[in-house]
């Protein structure tokens, strides 16, 4: 039996915005558990509070009440500092928007965090290596001199992948990865996702796709700030093809009116 | 419709918009007090000799007798318009005894340093101005000083002087400090005290035992009166005309000067910010001005959006800059116009005023041609930031990975600085200029204040100066022989307090003198020395006069005299005409770089000694120069003593004044600095928003991106202090050289303390700025990770 611990807690947490002096409650007593190893995308409308929910769960976001532990550490009694560690070691981060510093190379942004977390400057060697191989690996060698104006969209957010993995971390969040990128593209950011995730770094996506959300383990369905669902796909993972995958997935998204 | 754009982007870019307000408030202030100081600084000395009415020409001279040759001569004289003649008694220090002084003195006995005279309030020619400017007007009982004196003594309005003339004394209480536009100067070594008529003639009475006379005359054409006046052999202790009065005020030109340089500083830094400012602003706007052109709005109803925008702005910046450019402008001008008297400020609201249109004026005209090339976009090329976005134009040009130690933060730095150069320009620009407008005025201090000043101004080098209140009597007494024996009493006394010394002083002749051509005869001063073994004289070409027909001129004099060295120099006494022959040449600031010099052989008559500079002295002793002044001034107390730096500093009167400035230049530099770093870090952080969210976003600490920010101005402001340093080192010579070439240090060779030029200073806007950019860069905790969703 594969006994995992869990990498993210989740519990009672809310969080609320005032705006014009109305209270908008985003997230209501949101709880949930992601283990290490496991894949796990959070569906539901806009405005939902999907994208709110992973900055919180994240750390850069703070909660209005509840507790977030990630690793066993509660991540709101971090400081700022420790919190900054923990974002650049042990967490990764891919956006929509993949933005990275224009006056740098892909190759540059990509070990930009790698240089910035080795402290005694003696792993740059061993960067540079990892950083290649990365690259390698998701197909993007041939960029790593160029400007982050001169390449596509799938290779910038490959860029990104790459840039969130260079310092090894123990879960990656992902906001809308695939959302800027045509079909094609989504594709090869997802196959590297779950390449990934099958190397054992939890990653926890947000996405309006439901051909992306097919490819994790676990769908959490969001609506009104409160976890309406939570389908299991890792079941479905043996003994049925991808096409089907999405088949229940989409059956089930209609059932909770998506 | 319009109108509602324009206000909501107001209010949405508010931090752009302030930005931009705060840029053109600067500008504003900068020009308007700048072009207005110019015009009134330009023209103060002018105004200020015209104001006192300064007759063409001015003849000292001593007398016995009221009527003297030289009146008869002008009475004569078909080329004087008119003359006046001016009585005043000449004072010795033991004529004048403070009697009550606000700082304790400690003493009583007045120290006048330079020539003094007791005067009436002149009513026609010569006028002299109380501090606010108005003629100077005094009740019986009261006097006027000119600031030098009251300075040299501590003397304040209100304190209560004696004056004993002729027999006769008075007590005096301070009215006013006066401005004199003649002798009011620290150049000149001739300085006049002023009490009303009535007391005058109470103190001095009619038929005293000597006159001092002051001619002004006013001629139809100067250079035929001067022909004839040199026909004439007078004996006088200075002539001087309205230009060379106009050019003792070159310590305070020195100060105008630098102000001027200053002015146009701060005008070109105005215009640079001006730029800066529409460029990166309307950068900001060319998404919107895409969007907008996407949605059908015309080219023209774009460009009104905008210069209705930048037309509100400038407007409010412009008043606001307006207002404050006044206290600014006099806050400039504060230091270089204390010994000036300057033109009414009123008439310069005007040059404000037309400043601050000009600004507005300028910002519209960016305005449009920046907006005017928007419209030669696509909407989407606009919305690409107009195709000249820099997005589309950074390269880097530093790798992060063939840095093996560098930190992340400051590579960051040096390759945004480097991949964005034209973005640091303006912000290099105006940090450069800074560091040369505290660099220039600092090597002209440091050279003025250097020990090897005092061989510029004609003296020997010497352990110390030492003033006695009684020498000039034992010379106008007794003569060489009389200062002889002086000098000689002195040794004794140094002597006994176990300090072996040679003193010596140098003594100064009027006599009139001429070069190859007997009609242009001038009378210059001429210098001996009588004391000292060796004559070691700063000499530009040739030797220093050795046997009695010797002599060496000045370059200038040279010039003048049209003498070389090996020609005569011929000196005419009543009974005969010397010659001498030119040795070499040297330079003096001393007497607007004209004079002579004779061996200390040479015999030249005493009825020609006009005065004499303090008594200098070599002593032999193991302490150290500080140690020595102390230990003579313990000795001593009765004589001031001082050190030849001391000494010129006192003489040169603005060493004060030219510390002020210094300070003025530097808190003004300060100030600049920091408005444009803190501007400058507000405009660059709100456009990297995105970034600086992304980077806390992957796990970069607000410590580290605080680094990366303040690292970017700290390398800006040490490249452009590196090159302002450079520049001012080539621009030296060409400006400051030039200033002590009217001074008379012709051949000068500027002196640079380094410690205050290289480290102290640039230290202190390293420090200044780099604090500001800390504090600005805590903007930074403000934004939040979630703004890396409204990236572009």
């Amino acid at each position: 039996m594969d006994i995992r611990m869990n990498q993210l807690a989740v519990k009672d947490l809310c969080k609320t915005y005032i705006v014009n002096k109305r209270q908008n409650n985003v997230l209501r007593n949101i709880n949930l558990t992601v283990e290490a190893g496991e894949m796990v995308a959070v569906m539901g409308p806009s405005g939902s509070g999907k994208s709110t929910l992973l900055y919180t769960v994240s750390g850069m976001d703070t909660a209005t009440a509840g507790e977030v532990t990630f690793h066993g550490r509660k991540i709101d009694s971090l400081s700022a500092k420790e919190m900054s560690r923990i974002r650049l070691t042990e967490m990764g981060f891919i956006f929509q928007q993949m933005y990275m510093l224009k006056n740098l190379t892909i190759y540059d942004n990509i070990i930009l965090p790698a240089y910035q977390a080795d402290k005694e400057k003696a792993g740059r060697a061993r960067i540079n290596e990892r950083a290649k191989e990365l690259m390698r690996k998701l197909g993007i060698m041939e960029i790593a001199e160029n400007d982050i104006t001169e390449v596509s969209g799938g290779q910038l957010q490959r860029a990104c992948i790459c840039r969130s993995l260079i310092n090894n971390p123990e879960m990656i969040f992902a906001d809308e990865p695939t959302g800027a990128l045509n079909q094609q593209n989504s594709k090869e950011v997802m196959r590297e996702l779950n390449r990934i995730n099958r190397e054992g770094t939890t990653i926890m996506l947000v996405t309006h796709d439901s051909k992306v959300a097919a490819k994790s383990d676990r769908v959490l369905y969001i609506e009104d700030g409160t976890i309406k669902g939570e389908l299991n796909l890792g079941k479905y993972k043996e003994e049925d093809g991808a096409r089907d995958r999405e088949r229940w997935l989409s059956g089930w998204l209609l059932e909770m009116g998506f | 419709m319009l109108f509602h754009i324009l206000k909501k982007d107001l209010k949405r870019k508010r931090t752009m918009n302030m930005i931009l307000l705060l840029f053109i408030v600067l500008a504003t202030i900068f020009l308007a007090s700048s072009v207005s100081n110019l015009i009134k600084i330009m023209g103060a000395v002018d105004y200020f000799l015209e104001t006192a009415k300064t007759a063409d020409y001015l003849i000292v001279a001593g007398s016995e007798e009221s009527e003297t040759p030289i009146e008869k001569f002008l009475e004569k004289c078909e080329y004087v318009t008119e003359y006046e003649v001016i009585d005043a008694y000449m004072l010795m220090d033991e004529n004048i005894e403070i009697v009550k002084c606000t700082q304790d003195l400690g003493r009583t006995k007045y120290e006048k340093g330079d020539i003094l005279s007791l005067n009436p309030v002149p009513e026609n020619f010569a006028k002299v101005f109380d501090e606010n400017g108005e003629q100077l007007y005094l009740s019986t009982g009261e006097i006027a000083f000119p600031k030098i004196q009251a300075e040299k003594n501590n003397l304040q309005v209100g304190d209560i002087i004696k004056i004993s003339c002729e027999g006769r004394e008075k007590e005096f209480t301070i009215r006013t400090i006066v401005k004199d536009a003649i002798f009011g100067t620290s150049h000149m070594g001739y300085k006049r005290l002023f009490i009303s008529k009535e007391d005058y003639e109470d103190l001095v009475g009619e038929e005293p035992s000597f006159h001092t006379l002051l001619y002004n005359v006013n001629c139809s054409d100067e250079k035929e009166f001067l022909k004839e006046y040199r026909k004439n052999s007078f004996e006088v202790f200075s002539m001087l005309d309205k230009a060379t009065v106009k050019m003792c005020y070159i310590f305070d030109m020195l100060l105008i000067g630098i102000l001027i340089v200053v002015s146009i500083c701060l005008i070109l830094i105005s215009f640079l910010i001006l730029r800066f400012t529409i460029v990166f602003t309307l950068q900001e706007d060319y998404k919107e001005i895409g969007i907008m052109k996407a949605i059908g709005i015309t080219d023209m109803g774009i460009k009104g959006i905008y210069l209705m925008k930048y037309l509100a702005i400038a407007l409010a910046g412009a008043v606001i800059g307006l207002v404050f450019s006044f206290p600014f402008g006099r806050f400039l001008i504060s230091e270089s116009m204390e010994n000036i008297m300057a033109p009414d400020t009123n008439s310069n609201i005007g040059i404000h005023l037309l400043c601050a249109l000009g600004i507005i004026v300028i910002i519209l005209l960016f305005c449009f041609l920046s907006t005017g090339k928007v419209s030669k976009f696509t909407a989407i090329e606009a919305i690409r930031k107009g195709g000249n976005g820099e997005r589309y134009q950074t390269k880097n040009l530093l790798k992060l990975y063939k840095r093996k130690r560098m930190l992340p933060a400051v590579y960051m730095a040096f390759n945004d600085v480097m991949s964005n150069t034209k973005r640091y320009l303006v912000l290099a620009a105006v940090f450069c200029m800074g560091t040369i407008l505290i660099l220039l005025p600092l090597k002209a201090v440091h050279t003025l204040q250097d020990e090897g000043i005092i061989r510029l101004f004609g003296f020997q080098s010497s352990s110390v100066f030492i003033e006695t209140s009684d020498l000039e009597k034992y010379l106008v007494q007794k003569g060489r022989s009389g200062m002889n024996s002086y000098m000689e009493r002195i040794e004794e006394e140094l002597k006994q307090e176990g300090m072996d010394a040679n003193v010596w002083v140098e003594l100064d002749y009027m006599i009139p003198c001429y070069g190859n051509d007997p009609n242009q005869k001038v009378s210059y001063y001429t210098q001996q020395q009588m004391g000292k073994d060796e004559d070691d004289y700063e000499v530009i070409k040739g030797t220093v006069p050795v046997f009695p027909n010797e002599i060496m001129v000045t370059e200038k004099t040279a010039e003048e005299l049209a003498v070389k060295i090996g020609d005569i120099v011929y000196f005419e006494f009543p009974t005969e005409v010397r010659e001498f022959i030119v040795t070499g040449t040297f330079q003096s600031m001393m007497n607007m770089g004209n004079g002579l010099r004779v061996g200390k052989t040479a015999e030249l008559p005493d009825q020609y000694l006009s005065g004499c500079f303090s008594l200098q002295a070599d002593i032999e002793t193991d302490l150290n120069s500080i140690e020595l002044l102390e230990k003579m001034q313990d000795c001593f107390p009765n004589y001031t003593i001082k050190s030849g730096k001391e000494y010129i500093s006192e003489m040169i009167g603005i060493s004060d004044q030219m510390d002020d400035l210094i300070w003025l230049i530097t808190v003004t530099v300060l100030f600049i600095n920091m408005l444009i770093t803190l501007l400058t870090m507000k405009s660059l952080i709100t456009r990297e928003r995105g970034e600086i969210a992304m980077l806390k976003s992957i796990g970069f600490a607000e410590k580290t991106i605080k680094g990366w920010q303040c690292t970017r101005i700290l390398l800006v402001l040490i490249s452009a202090i590196l090159l302002g340093t450079m520049l001012s080192h080539f621009l030296a010579p060409v400006t400051v050289g030039p200033i002590f070439a009217m001074m008379g240090a012709t051949s000068i060779k500027l002196v640079t303390d380094s410690l205050e030029a290289y480290v102290i200073y640039p230290l202190i806007l390293l420090i200044v700025t780099g604090i500001t950019s800390y504090l600005c860069a805590f903007e930074i905790t403000k934004v939040d990770l979630k703004e890396i969703n409204t990236l572009e």
